[in-house]
């Protein structure tokens, strides 16, 4: 065990020095992957967080990406950068503890389709909202260059890992994976069930917004259909599912398999990277169901053996 | 205030009923036999709709017979895909524990699968055809004939499929995995073969209604999402595995679509759905039949 955990945090701690360096060496398409990446792994570990030790599988993440790109859009040039970012993650949490306190009330696939529901009524919402107030797409201008971007993004990437690292090493992690398992027993043995699976829904809604935020000044144009897309919240369980959704390194390999496949593929055969996409997806499920990381840690403990 | 009680209304949404009876009915099938939540079922209808559409197109073979054909595409399929995937994951104790989430994953890959097949092979443009769009009167309200063939084969296919259930052996014995799966495999019913059966009845159902949709709706490789989406709001208003519930989900998800939207505006079509669909489940979680249980 200390063997591996070494090699992780040299690993780890390469990987940090190499990502604080990139935007000196590497040029803009380079760091334009990065970004996309970094966004990836921010995004994957809050999922994990919630959704992979509680097993309430959350097909709504899109919506807080949205909320946060959505205030940061409202709020552009009205307020600075650095008070929106926060207010974003805070407005996410705050909708997670709305939608959370009725919605974890119920289980399974009821659990699944109302998150995708809740996350499509919201869409809609802005969407009307938007054409109430006779806006289509808001433009940013003025936006912060790539590189501020990137150590935003990077220093996001690394507390999102932090917090799946910790809290599925802590007693609250310990719980939802009690709940994971089995809930009613969970709640007989005195965990507080509904305490912990609220406050890890709401912890886990805070990064997405950021992420949402920091991607709006990215891409400089705000489109409800496109940030709230049920899209973002399925890429975000493939990433995980891949990757490996129990532990913290699960979605940095998850988003680096699927970011360097789409730069394959995507400009080239977009439609065969989808079906690529798909395969994988029944393949990681149906054979490696743990993921990279999972396999790759059975591996080395059974080596150990 | 007029317009809403005109029978253009009431056969617009009859019309909807229908379709979404029959679609919920498929997914209801899968879900309430195996506990597998098919997130392709759209995409299967879409394979539906592209078979009716190519063949009247290329061959000038009416949808009325073509849908035979889907109907028998789409449940090879469906066999086929029971066969090489889901016997192993519905077996596999690993997989089992989770199988609901499981499946979703698996279809949702399968669904990516074939809207992108679809695209490949067809382009991502939609398609419609001008079949049977004679304007006919009927009860006071002026219809278009495809959408009144829609009607009728719909609520025929969807009555068909009730009274196979309460009425026959077969259907008999899939109510009763439906209700007590080992309960029903103790007292001599063939689980495996019955899983197969439902398998190839629920995607069939599902390229029929694609192959009636088509005929009155532009069809599009990813087009396929929001009915996926319409009948999982359905089952679970509904209570999800219950066939009955699915039906009265049906009625009500159309009555608010239509009468919601000539009440408002089309523009508000998806916030009322959604906003119907989570109000019912926070207040009933189990589904309007629903019976409360894990």
């Amino acid at each position: 065990m200390t063997k591996t955990a070494l090699t992780e945090i040299i690993v780890a701690v390469v990987g940090v020095v190499f990502l604080t360096l990139a935007p000196l060496y590497l040029g803009a398409y380079w760091l334009g992957v990065l970004l996309q990446l970094l966004s990836w792994v921010a995004l994957t570990e809050s999922w994990v967080a919630f959704s992979g030790l509680s097993g309430y599988v959350s097909l709504g993440h899109a919506v807080f990406y949205g909320l946060g790109a959505y205030i940061m859009a409202l709020l552009w040039q009205e307020a600075p950068i650095w008070q929106i970012l926060p207010l974003a993650g805070m407005a996410s949490v705050i909708l997670a503890i709305v939608i959370g306190y009725p919605a974890l009330r119920v289980r399974g696939p009821y659990f699944v389709i109302l998150t995708l529901g809740l996350s499509e009524f919201i869409k809609y919402i802005v969407v009307a909202l938007e054409a109430a107030i006779g806006s289509s797409g808001r433009l940013l201008l003025g936006t912060p260059d790539p590189e501020v971007l990137y150590y935003l993004l990077l220093a996001l990437a690394i507390v999102a890992t932090a917090l799946t690292f910790w809290l599925s090493r802590s007693r609250w992690g310990v719980g939802l994976r009690a709940i994971r398992e089995d809930e009613t027993a969970a709640g007989t043995l005195g965990v507080p069930v509904a305490f912990l699976k609220t406050g890890a829904f709401a912890l886990s809604a805070f990064i997405p917004g950021v992420v949402g935020a920091i991607w709006v000044m990215r891409t400089t144009y705000f489109e409800p259909l496109e940030l709230f897309s049920p899209a973002v919240s399925f890429s975000i369980v493939t990433i995980a599912i891949v990757g490996g959704s129990d532990q913290a390194p699960g979605p940095i390999l998850g988003a680096t398999f699927i970011v360097i496949l789409s730069e394959l593929l995507w400009a080239r055969a977009p439609q065969v990277y989808l079906v690529l996409l798909g395969l994988l997806l029944i393949f990681f499920v149906l054979f490696l169901p743990r993921g990279i990381y999972g396999q790759i840690a059975a591996f080395y403990s059974g080596k150990r053996r | 205030m007029d317009t809403l009680f005109s029978s253009q209304l009431l056969v617009a949404m009859l019309v909807l009923a229908a379709v979404y009876a029959l679609i919920a009915l498929g997914l209801n099938l899968i879900y309430g036999t195996m506990r597998l939540l098919n997130v392709a079922h759209g995409e299967i209808m879409m394979l539906g709709g592209y078979v009716s559409y190519w063949a009247f197109v290329k061959l000038g073979i009416v949808p009325l017979i073509s849908m035979l054909a889907a109907i028998l595409l789409t449940a090879i399929l469906g066999a086929l895909c029971y066969l090489t995937i889901f016997k192993a994951v519905v077996r596999n104790r690993a997989l089992a524990a989770r199988l609901e989430s499981n499946s979703l994953l698996i279809f949702f890959g399968l669904s990516i699968i074939i809207q992108n097949l679809l695209s490949l092979s067809f382009s991502a443009d939609p398609r419609s055809y001008a079949y049977l769009d004679a304007i006919i009167p009927i009860i006071g309200a002026r219809v278009e004939l495809n959408r009144l063939v829609e009607l009728a084969i719909g609520a025929a296919a969807t009555a068909a499929c009730v009274i196979f259930f309460r009425y026959s052996r077969l259907g008999l014995a899939i109510r009763a995995l439906i209700q007590q799966r080992d309960a029903a495999s103790l007292i001599g019913i063939d689980a495996e073969k019955i899983n197969l059966l439902v398998f190839s009845l629920g995607f069939a159902i599902a390229g029929l209604a694609g192959s009636l949709v088509g005929m009155t709706t532009a069809i599009s490789p990813f087009g396929g999402f929001s009915y996926t989406i319409s009948a999982f709001i359905i089952i679970i208003l509904g209570g999800l595995g219950n066939l009955a519930g699915g039906l009265l989900g049906a009625v009500l998800l159309s009555f608010v679509e239509i009468y919601g939207v000539a009440a408002t505006s089309s523009a508000y079509r998806s916030i009322l759905v959604y906003g119907v669909f989570i109000a019912i489940l926070l207040v009933r979680p189990q589904g309007l039949l629903g019976r409360k249980s894990a």
